[in-house]
């Protein structure tokens, strides 16, 4: 069982909340969520289970490094470049999306220019560092947030206002015509597994079928939680009206014996970390690719020009889009990175395949 | 040798040391013989040479006799060169002069070399001594605790001036060759003219001098320096100095005390979590409460915030120029308890502590919970074990306490992490100072 | 001299920080907190509400705790609360607003759901806050202050929450409940009715809205039942009657499931199955440990007939607090399920099953 694996797959389970995965599945619960999730399982398992094989078959090197020496260098670049792309706008979305949420809910009077600052120089610390000390700094935040989860799952599952029944009538809408957006937001939750593209410079050892089972099990828990739960609380009708489902479900539950009553709190300041580091996490593979697209020896200079170059695309971002525009965009864009990974995931399944044949 | 070159060296000697007036040129007769005898009186301990070399010297009757007595003499080496012996002169030796030979006669005193007891890093059970200021006593004190060959002492001088004796030790089985390596390679480089003792090397290790968390660690105990030795690190020991220098060192090493062997597991265990969790509190409170009380009260209970908005009321300034008078003060009483003497220590800490704080309330100058608060995170604080830690996490909250007033609560959290993020990023000899499973020698 | 630059650059942009800074800053004590809003309906007025809201002062050391009331007439919330705003020297805070209360004639009104979203709209209104139904008015339950209240509406906070008094005449509700039920089908809204009385605040009554009106007012026994049948609190007690004996049980669990059963060609109906542990607290006669079985029949008929008594008159009423509509369309995949439940309620009928176990006669015999 490789730990740092599991780690990034559950990284991105743990952020979907925040990246209007609820939002979408809610949005078609009526139309093809239900049916959508199941399949997102197998997809996405199974995508899983691909490009780490083939990954692993090249232990301790990232993407950039495996394809160094390739001839094909304009299809290298066109493939590192599209991955790069679609990985540093998910941690802008991520982002965005946070920023968003903490305007709405922690400090409503601060312009939003001012909130990112704290962030992105947050987030500018982190890439820099070596890939293995990110790894190691993201077990340090999971190992203090997930007894957090944990508990706050515990609640909303034994809270006596979770409504099975409501939950039942959208499992009832089974059988409708899958819908491709909700398919598309369901398998973002097993999509961590790209983050490899990089992070396979920590992974030396061969991983296991037992990462996969766990990963399943994780899937389908956390699909469950993330789609079923704030219909429990907010109702098979209501659920719909929240802009954030989640952080209103969270806003739900009171905690009677706690220094903090409100949950939402301590669900926010969980999530300050976790998104934190999901940012990062996907920033540094951009981060990184970036790096490994030009050949040329590595200076300050250029790491300052692509950081600087991440904190305008995040600056036009908060003045630019608005959380309903974001909303919309994302719902395409889980689409459109759907498809590059599926792309992806077999176009090197079948080069690595050639490769050590 | 011949005598005419003896006799140029004793000359040479003799100018360049006569000058002092500490310097002793001795010479003894007897029928058959003749002696002479070179040293600094203050640094060599007269008595050893009236022992070993001038009771011999009468007692013993013919010339090649003693002779053949200073060679075998477990205290006596011969002449090498004249540098060297200028070189050992000033460090407290007497040079003999005897027929045609120059001899070295090891009589160096060593004044400090009692063993002292701990005062920096106490514990309740456990060996109460630490080390000495005397590097033999040191040497002798640690290899009497840990009794193996594989023990490897090298020795090296830091210092343009001072020229102190440093000695490496480690245990050739264990150490990670890598941080061997990287340990020599920064003694090389150091580049000071007076090195008084381990602690020093704590801003060296940075290029710009400007280190905020130590990465090594000073200590005063054998026991340690043992328990270090056998976990594969790299052991320092200062000549003058009563404490020794490990390396690497990451943050599990400064959050362990010495007790945590001492006490029984699941006690041991406690401490470990009640520290980490004072390390954290004197760390974030401070910000927490400026962000909490003046960005979202509603992360209190409702009982909670009207008590503490009533404790406020009479406070005429804003959040968190009230934490920043009150920390201040809490440094200065800090500051001021290190500096007194003894015997007021513990008066200024009443004056300030009490007195002072009762009446800043009592005049409306800040509110109740904030004393609260400022005690809570000087005790907090206190819980750290190791002293160079502990004084950079005060520091620390500063920082924090700054994003907070600027940021709130978002502030708070993301400046805890990226507080965990740099410690991450830091690394001692190879070694990441933070990381959740401490896997042995990772080269990166 | 590049460091000097480093340093100067440092400085500059935490000033700007600082100059920045201000935002959003507000003191605890520049605050007042909201504990508790009323909603009326506003009379002899072209206005539509009359809202209260009812501020909390912070006692000091010598000063107990404190409250003022502020009312404003107007037509949304939105509207009161700004002209509250001028008249009041403190940033209104309505994060610790904990509890609303609307007046019996408010809820009778038929478009009241600007005001019922528009809690939920703002980010600081806690969704974990209570609704209650104020009677006579909002405004005299806010007034309200209880000789045991050390904290302003903390004796509602209390009697709604579970942390304080524990008994069955109180169906509090949640706001986000509150919200769920009004838009899903096949359960509907109720609130608890909170009466003032001079010195103390009543709550033991519960009405039900037919989604966004109040409808049907339930009297304290028929709350206690319909708190049994939600399984909302299990320390409850049961009157019994059985010849000349009068007996009460303490309950120490109560549970009820149901069922709905649609056969074809037959009449649909409810299977409700109620079982009840508890002791025996007070009689009016000796009641032996042997003869309890025979209690026991005596307490379920008894149950069985008040059930059915309330689910009849909600039924005739045409609401669903209980969410038989809902349980009916989460077990139905077809999409018509929710046009066919509402053809089938209005005749469904009722099956009561009791069980009650009466574990012995407390201390003593």
């Amino acid at each position: 069982m490789n730990r740092y694996f599991l780690y990034l797959v559950f990284l991105n389970m743990l952020i979907n909340v925040i990246i209007f995965v609820p939002k979408i599945l809610i949005e078609h619960r009526y139309n093809g969520s239900v049916m959508g999730v199941l399949i997102a399982i197998p997809i996405g398992i199974g995508m899983n289970y691909l490009y780490s094989h083939s990954l692993n078959k090249f232990p301790g090197q990232g993407l950039p490094e495996i394809l160094a020496d390739s001839k094909h260098r304009w299809l290298v670049n066109l493939h590192l470049g599209s991955i790069q792309i679609l990985w540093f706008s998910a941690g802008l979305i991520t982002l965005l999306g946070f920023i968003d949420i903490l305007s709405r809910f922690v400090n409503p009077e601060m312009p939003k220019l001012f909130l990112i600052t704290i962030y992105l120089a947050a987030i500018f610390l982190i890439i820099q560092l070596p890939t293995k000390r990110v790894m190691y700094f993201l077990e340090i935040v999971l190992f203090l947030n997930t007894p957090l989860i944990g508990f706050i799952i515990y609640k909303t599952l034994t809270s006596e206002f979770l409504s099975w029944d409501s939950i039942l009538e959208v499992g009832t809408h089974l059988f409708e015509k899958p819908s491709l957006k909700a398919m598309a937001a369901a398998t973002y939750t097993f999509s961590g597994f790209t983050n490899l593209i990089i992070f396979n410079r920590v992974i030396k050892e061969k991983l296991k079928i037992w990462n996969f089972i766990i990963i399943l099990f994780l899937g389908v828990f956390n699909l469950f939680t993330t789609f079923f739960i704030p219909i429990g609380f907010h109702g098979s009708d209501g659920a719909q009206e929240y802009l954030y489902p989640w952080i209103s479900t969270s806003d739900s539950l009171r905690l009677v014996y706690s220094p903090i009553e409100r949950v939402l709190y301590i669900f926010l300041m969980f999530y300050m970390s976790i998104s934190l580091m999901s940012i990062s996490i996907h920033w540094h593979v951009a981060f990184e690719l970036l790096k490994g697209t030009f050949k040329e020896k590595e200076n300050n200079k250029k790491n300052w020009m692509i950081m600087a170059a991440f904190m305008c695309c995040a600056i036009a971002g908060v003045l630019f889009l608005n959380t309903v525009l974001l909303n919309k965009i994302t719902a395409y864009w889980m689409i459109l990175l759907l498809g590059v990974e599926v792309m992806t995931v077999s176009i090197f399944f079948i080069w690595a395949r050639r490769r050590t044949a | 040798m011949p005598s005419n070159k003896v006799q140029s060296i004793k000359e040479e000697l003799k100018e360049k040391i006569m000058q002092s007036e500490d310097a002793v040129f001795k010479e003894l007769h007897t029928k058959e013989k003749y002696i002479e005898a070179l040293y600094i009186k203050t640094i060599s301990d007269e008595t050893v040479i009236q022992d070993y070399v001038v009771k011999p010297f009468f007692e013993i009757a013919t010339a090649e006799t003693f002779l053949a007595y200073l060679q075998s003499h477990p205290k006596v080496k011969p002449f090498e060169s004249e540098e060297q012996t200028l070189e050992e002169l000033i460090r407290g030796v007497a040079v003999l002069f005897y027929q045609d030979f120059i001899f070295i006669f090891d009589s160096k005193v060593d004044r400090n070399n009692s063993v002292l007891d701990t005062t920096v890093e106490t514990t309740i059970q456990g060996p109460q001594s630490g080390l000495s200021e005397s590097l033999p006593t040191n040497l002798g004190l640690i290899r009497h605790r840990y009794p193996e060959t594989t023990l490897n002492v090298e020795s090296t001088t830091i210092g343009e001036i001072s020229k102190t004796k440093v000695m490496i030790l480690h245990d050739e089985k264990l150490v990670d060759q890598d941080v061997l390596r990287r340990v020599k390679e920064f003694l090389d480089e150091v580049d000071i003219q007076m090195f008084q003792t381990g602690e020093q090397l704590l801003d060296l290790i940075k290029k710009s001098n400007r280190a905020l968390f130590p990465v090594m660690l000073v200590t005063e105990r054998p026991d340690r320096v043992a328990v270090n030795l056998a976990a594969g690190k790299v052991v320092l020991l200062v000549s003058g100095s009563s404490f020794a220098v490990i390396l690497p060192t990451v943050m599990k090493d400064f959050m362990a005390s010495m007790e945590d062997i001492y006490q029984t597991y699941w006690v041991s265990i406690f401490l470990q979590v009640l520290r980490y969790v004072g390390f954290v509190t004197s760390l974030i409170l401070p910000g927490l409460y400026v962000a909490v009380t003046s960005y979202n009260p509603e992360l209190f209970r409702f009982q909670l915030a009207l008590s503490i908005a009533g404790s406020r009321s009479a406070v005429p300034y804003p959040s968190f120029v009230e934490v920043v008078i009150m920390l201040f003060m809490m440094e200065l009483l800090t500051e001021a308890s290190i500096r007194l003497p003894k015997a007021i220590g513990p008066t200024a800490t009443t004056v300030g502590g009490l007195i002072l704080g009762q009446a800043a309330t009592e005049a409306g100058l800040v509110s109740n919970i904030m004393i609260i608060i400022v005690s809570a995170v000087a005790i907090s604080n206190f819980v750290v074990p190791i002293n160079a830690f502990s004084f950079s996490v005060r520091i620390v909250k500063y920082i924090i306490l700054a994003l907070a007033t600027c940021f709130g609560l978002v502030g708070v959290v993301l400046g805890f992490f990226m507080f965990l993020a740099y410690m991450v990023k830091l690394d001692s000899f190879g070694q990441p100072f933070l990381t959740l499973v401490q896997t042995k020698s990772t080269k990166e | 001299m590049k460091t000097l630059v480093k340093w100067r650059l440092i400085v500059i942009s935490l000033s700007a920080v600082l100059l920045l800074n201000g935002c959003g800053f507000k003191d605890i004590d520049k605050r007042l907190f909201v504990v508790s809003i009323g909603i009326d309906k506003a009379r002899n007025s072209t206005k539509k509400y009359l809202v209260s809201l009812k501020f909390a002062i912070p006692g000091g050391k010598n000063k107990a705790n404190d409250f003022f009331i502020v009312t404003e007439k107007a037509d949304s919330m939105a509207e009161a609360v700004r002209a509250i705003k001028t008249k009041v020297d403190k940033e209104i805070d309505f994060s610790h607003a904990k509890v609303f209360v609307f007046s019996e004639e408010m809820v009778k009104l038929t478009d009241n759901a600007g005001v019922y979203y528009w809690l939920a709209r703002r980010r600081d209104i806690q969704e974990i806050a209570w609704v209650a139904i104020g009677t006579p008015t909002a405004m005299d339950v806010l007034k309200v202050k209880p000789k045991s209240e050390q904290l302003p509406s903390n004796a509602l906070f209390l009697s709604l929450g579970k942390d304080g008094s524990e008994t069955p005449y109180i169906i509090s509700e949640f706001y986000f409940d509150m919200k769920k039920r009004l838009i899903e089908r096949g359960l509907d809204p109720f609130l608890p009715i909170i009466e003032a009385k001079k010195d103390l605040l009543e709550v033991n009554t519960v009405g039900l809205f037919n989604k966004s009106k109040l409808i049907l007012n339930l009297s304290q026994e028929e709350t206690k039942i319909l708190n049994h049948i939600m399984n909302r609190e299990n320390k409850s007690a049961l009157w019994v009657k059985t010849g000349n004996i009068k007996f009460i049980v303490n309950t120490t669990k109560i549970k009820t499931k149901y069922k709905i059963i649609t056969l074809k060609g037959k009449q649909p109906f409810i299977k409700v199955s109620v079982k009840v542990n508890g002791t025996i607290e007070e009689t009016t006669a000796k009641i032996t440990n042997e003869k309890l079985s025979r209690y026991e029949k005596a307490a379920e008929k008894r149950l069985k007939k008040q059930i059915k008594g309330v689910l009849v008159k909600i039924q005739k009423a045409n609401v669903d607090p209980i969410g038989f509509g809902l349980r009916y369309r989460s077990r139905h995949f077809n999409n018509n399920d929710w046009e066919e439940w509402q053809r089938i309620y209005p005749h469904l009928v009722f099956k009561v099953d009791t069980k009650v176990k009466i574990s012995d006669t407390g201390l003593i015999e």
